[in-house]
């Protein structure tokens, strides 16, 4: 035997008898115990669910709200007579066979968790059930948590069970099967911030109370994180003011920004729909009412596009005063109620015509035929570029999932469509007035009025302001916000901010409505015929100003007519409204107690400290204590 | 290609064995039965194809005349070091750049690597008129080429394989034992420096066998000043790391600091295998495997179906399989008359029988829990291929012997 056999042997020998001797004393010495354990199926983990942050508005007053819901789980391995259960939980709670027999089979491997089945389930039900459930030992009740929203609206979104698609894409991120997910809105794109961190609990306590020891209590145990509450720009009254204000017959959109900073403070989209039906089985009439013709689950905000009409027209005058064509004394020919361009005649929507026009009395009666002549002297690509640098064509960027983006078309996309010989002149001619292929959303146009009442600035819009709880992040934080400056020149905008004046101020003004005592409006009317209906849509853009500018409204109304007579009223109401309550509206509230943090005490605190003596600093700690 | 006088038969009927108990394992593994719904997951006729695979794998080694094979080793290896560095610029995969994905297959680069090292080190350090100080850094400035590869990736396990195969090649070597205290001695230093009494004890012992092993009185003295330096530097070293990396290193030694992790699969697992008792559940009878305690039942913790399974009977079965087969690894190390062969051949031992320690330690919750799957048993294509490809050295090394000498 060489050396190295010899070695060799003794170390195998060695491993082999520590092996031998630990499952010796594992599986026969301690066999019984663990025997035991595994019977009784003590040992394993539980989940300890996170509470999911709420969603306030700018001044910590509640939008989504949790509320305790009683939800009833299933524990498979535990099931007696698999088909008496189908039949109960179909009869009591409309639970089919063959999602039950699904779930089962689904679980196979998890036989010793229970799957939450029905969540929300009513009070009164719930009292009626639990006097089955003796019979039912796989089925328990137990108290969770659902959400309440607050009103009908479009950006909160909802949540929803985590469905099998998302769990395969997110299950790396610690979802159960038995969680929640934001489908929608600001609960899906806030996701992360909102919903916390589960946290998780060793059970290792048989049914006699003992403990098994395998850890300590302290140690078996991982806090749940509660999720961060979302403090929105959002202002409640004004919200559910512009909510009344638009006419409850119409199609349409409303967004209110605050133009210094980019915040939406209002956010309707009619027809609405209250998210709290998603917070329970949807029956099949509440299901036909949200597939109603209406589309009331649609976003008209951002989720569609569609063609801007005259409130187009600054953006025109922009791109024309960049490239050195439009000052304010260019004057083309006379408006005589249309344009002839080869053999196609395009009407102004004034038959008797407006005559001679500069840019600021075009835009002041909306003369198209001003555009018209305009846009025959642009390059179509170049058009293109100028509204791709003013915020159109792509998204904003707003923080809510799935933006629409708007369309600008091009030579290539003319070509591509109508083969290569195309003229374009005549598309060119209709666009320069937002008509033909162009689409924008309501949230577009919001932000580019808003950058023409900045100096420029345009800012990304957004809902989010901050977000309270664990830690408190601004919206600029979480995100970086995309500012970028339109691509206009003082004196250029000053001359359309002119001309937009004028369209409220003027006496021939389209939006003379619009006026509001101690406070300068701006604005722009539009009236965009489409492929929807016989009827135009209606368009208002506009702001208001009182020693600076304040907020920026967009009026969009589908099929509902001239932009001067139906939208032009209502943004006249919300900068009324607003006026009336300035003072009310941007007062700036304290942060309610339960979000401050040790650090904001301490703030409050601090300059009493002058840690010397412990005692004193628990006697300054106990008088602070009292003062309050 | 098979030499009916010197083949040994019984090697390879082994390997084939443990084989066939993995492919059983795994089925037993991934199939359970709940109110009589039974459902298998796909994972055992996977196995049965890797098997496949690996065995063809094993003939073609079997087939290659001898010396081009021994002509291809070098160029191997080279590739190989090559592809661990080319597997660092790949997406990672949960959390870790180990593979190449090609079509579907995923080739784990760092599994050749170890066969291939071996290899290489063995034909270097046994090379005539080399001094034991010299085998020892040879072997050790090969085998870091690429544990620093690997270390780059997270593995430990491996790393920890790899040294001990080291360690064994060495021993073939005959590079004296003492020699291996030394280089072995920094590690036990770190362990002693727990206790000053451990440091003062460990300290005599060392010195006092190297001045038994007449070894010059310049070798002790460094020793001596080296060892007591780590020992006396690492609670400085441990004081200084954070509360978190503290933590994170005795979690690794204890894992049942971390209930909700590592300590929740672990004690899972101990309780599968203490729940087999004496004579086991039965095949496919086995509850614990239900729980959802751990992903890698079919893997890492394989024995842990079989410890329940089969109990305490079944474990000792497999116990003396692979004893068996390890006491067959061991004799032909020592038939080997050729040293290059021979020094292989110890170090495909050492790396299996440690990988498969290692892995049963783990799931009886011995050692530290490392993700070293447990040889020709765990599910797994590459490292089932690897390790079959090393019995297949070692048996046409076998198969050849007295054709050089």
């Amino acid at each position: 035997m060489t050396k190295s056999t010899r070695v060799f042997s003794i170390f195998s020998l060695i491993l082999l008898a520590i092996l031998l001797v630990s499952l010796f004393y594992l599986q026969v010495i301690r066999g019984e115990y663990y025997q035991q354990v595994a019977e009784s199926n003590i040992f394993r983990i539980r989940r300890v669910f996170a509470t999911r942050g709420e969603i306030y508005d700018n001044k910590y007053r509640p939008i989504v709200q949790n509320i305790p819901s009683h939800d009833l789980y299933l524990t498979t391995n535990k099931i007696g007579d698999l088909n008496a259960l189908a039949r109960f939980l179909f009869l009591h709670l409309q639970i089919e066979e063959k999602e039950l027999m699904e779930i089962v089979q689904k679980q196979r491997f998890k036989t010793y968790e229970e799957i939450l089945i029905a969540d929300n389930i009513d009070y009164e039900k719930v009292l009626s059930l639990s006097e089955y459930l003796n019979y039912y030992p796989e089925l328990t009740f137990r108290i969770g948590s659902t959400r309440d929203y607050l009103y009908p609206n479009h950006f909160s979104g909802y949540v929803g069970r985590i469905n099998e698609e998302e769990y395969e894409k997110y299950y790396r991120e610690d979802y159960s099967l038995n969680g929640y997910i934001g489908k929608t809105g600001l609960e899906r794109y806030y996701e992360v911030l909102l919903r916390g961190k589960d946290g998780k609990e060793i059970v290792q306590v048989d049914s006699r109370g003992r403990s098994l020891g395998f850890f300590s209590q302290e140690e078996g145990y991982l806090k749940a994180l509660n999720g961060l509450s979302l403090v929105l720009t959002i202002d409640n009254d004004l919200q559910n003011f512009c909510d009344k204000v638009f006419p409850s017959h119409l199609k349409g959109a409303l967004v209110v920004s605050d133009i210094r900073t980019g915040g939406i403070l209002a956010y309707v989209s009619k027809p609405d729909y209250d998210p709290n039906i998603f917070m329970q089985r949807i029956s099949p009439e509440v299901w036909k009412e949200l597939n109603h013709k209406n589309k009331p689950m649609l976003d008209r905000v951002i989720h569609a596009t569609y063609p801007p009409g005259s409130v187009f027209k600054p953006l025109t005058a922009g791109c024309g005063m960049e490239k050195g064509l439009v000052n304010r004394n260019t004057r083309f020919s006379s408006c005589g109620g249309g344009f002839k361009y080869g053999n196609r005649y395009f009407k102004c929507w004034l038959h008797s015509g407006h005559g001679i026009t500069n840019v600021i009395q075009a835009l002041t009666q909306s003369c198209d035929v001003f555009f018209y002549e305009l846009s025959l002297k642009l390059s179509l690509d170049e058009f293109k570029d100028y509204a791709v640098r003013s915020g159109f064509y792509g998204k904003t960027g707003i923080d809510l999932p799935n933006e629409r983006r708007g369309f600008f078309p091009d030579t290539e996309w003319y070509k591509k469509k109508y083969g290569p010989s195309i003229g374009i002149s005549g598309h060119k001619v209709n666009l320069s007035i937002g008509q033909g292929e162009i689409l924008t959303s309501p949230i577009q146009m919001n932000a580019y009025y808003a950058a023409l009442a900045n100096k420029g600035q345009w800012i990304q819009p957004h809902l989010l302001k901050q977000t309270v709880g664990r830690s408190r992040l601004t919206a600029s934080e979480v995100q970086p916000l995309k500012k970028m400056k339109l691509p206009l020149s003082d004196k250029d905008m000053a001359l359309i901010l002119e001309g937009l004046y004028s369209v409220c101020n003027a006496p021939n003004g389209t939006a003379r409505v619009v006026q509001v005592p101690g406070a300068k409006t701006f604005g722009k009317t539009g009236s965009a015929e489409n492929s929807m209906g016989k009827t135009t849509h209606a368009w208002f853009c506009g702001h208001i100003e009182t020693d600076k500018p304040e907020i920026a409204v967009t009026v969009f109304m589908e099929n509902a007519g001239g932009g001067g007579s139906i939208a032009a009223p209502v943004a006249k109401q919300v900068f009324d409204y607003y006026i009336g309550n300035i003072e009310d509206i941007k007062r700036t509230v304290a942060i309610p107690a339960q979000f401050r943090t040790a650090e904001d005490e301490e703030e409050a605190l601090d300059e009493e400290f002058i840690p010397f003596d412990e005692s004193e600093i628990e006697e300054s700690l106990s008088e602070e204590e009292g003062e309050e | 290609m098979i030499n009916r006088k010197k083949f040994d038969f019984v090697l390879l009927g082994l390997l084939i064995l443990l084989i066939l108990i993995g492919c059983i394992a795994i089925y037993s593994a991934s199939t359970t039965v709940v109110s009589g719904f039974k459902g298998t997951q796909n994972y055992w006729w996977r196995q049965i194809i890797f098997a496949m695979v690996a065995l063809v794998g094993l003939m073609l080694v079997l087939w290659l005349p001898m010396p081009i094979f021994d002509i291809l080793i070098l160029p191997a290896f080279i590739a190989n070091i090559l592809a661990l560095i080319m597997v660092l610029f790949t997406p990672a995969v949960s959390g870790a750049h180990r593979w190449f994905s090609i079509g579907g297959i995923h080739f784990q680069p760092s599994e050749s690597a170890k066969l291939l090292s071996i290899l290489v080190i063995a034909r270097n350090i046994s090379r005539d008129g080399y001094s034991d100080y010299r085998k020892m850094f040879n072997g050790f400035a090969i085998m870091l080429i690429p544990i620093i590869l690997i270390m780059i990736q997270p593995d430990i396990g491996t790393i920890l394989v790899f040294f001990v195969s080291l360690i064994a090649m060495l021993v073939a070597a005959d590079v004296p034992l003492f020699y291996i205290l030394l280089i072995l001695s920094p590690a036990i230093s770190v362990v002693a420096s727990i206790h000053w009494l451990g440091i003062v004890l460990w300290l005599v012992f060392l010195i006092g066998i190297l001045i038994l092993s007449r070894l010059s009185w310049v070798t002790i003295t460094v020793a001596g000043i080296g060892n007591a330096f780590v020992s006396l530097v690492m609670p400085v070293l441990w004081m200084g790391l954070k509360d978190y990396q503290q933590n994170r290193i005795l979690t690794f030694l204890d894992p049942t600091r971390d209930p909700l992790g590592a300590g929740y699969q672990i004690i899972q697992s101990k309780i599968a295998i203490g729940n087999g008792s004496i004579f086991g559940k039965g095949w496919l009878g086995g509850t614990q495997k239900n729980m959802n305690f751990l992903p890698e039942h079919h893997t890492d913790f394989i024995f842990s179906t079989i410890g329940e399974e089969f109990g305490f009977f079944g474990s000792i079965i497999l116990l003396g399989v692979f004893a068996f087969f390890f006491a067959r690894m061991i004799r032909a190390a020592s038939e080997l008359k050729v040293l290059e062969r021979k020094v292989a051949t110890s170090g495909i031992f050492a790396y299996l029988i440690s990988q498969s320690f290692i892995n049963i330690g783990m799931n009886i919750g011995l050692v530290p829990a490392t993700g070293i799957p447990l040889p020709f048993i765990s599910y797994g294509g590459s490292n089932l291929l690897f390790n079959t490809l090393s019995v297949a050295v070692v048996l046409k090394y076998m198969n050849e012997r007295g054709f050089m000498k």
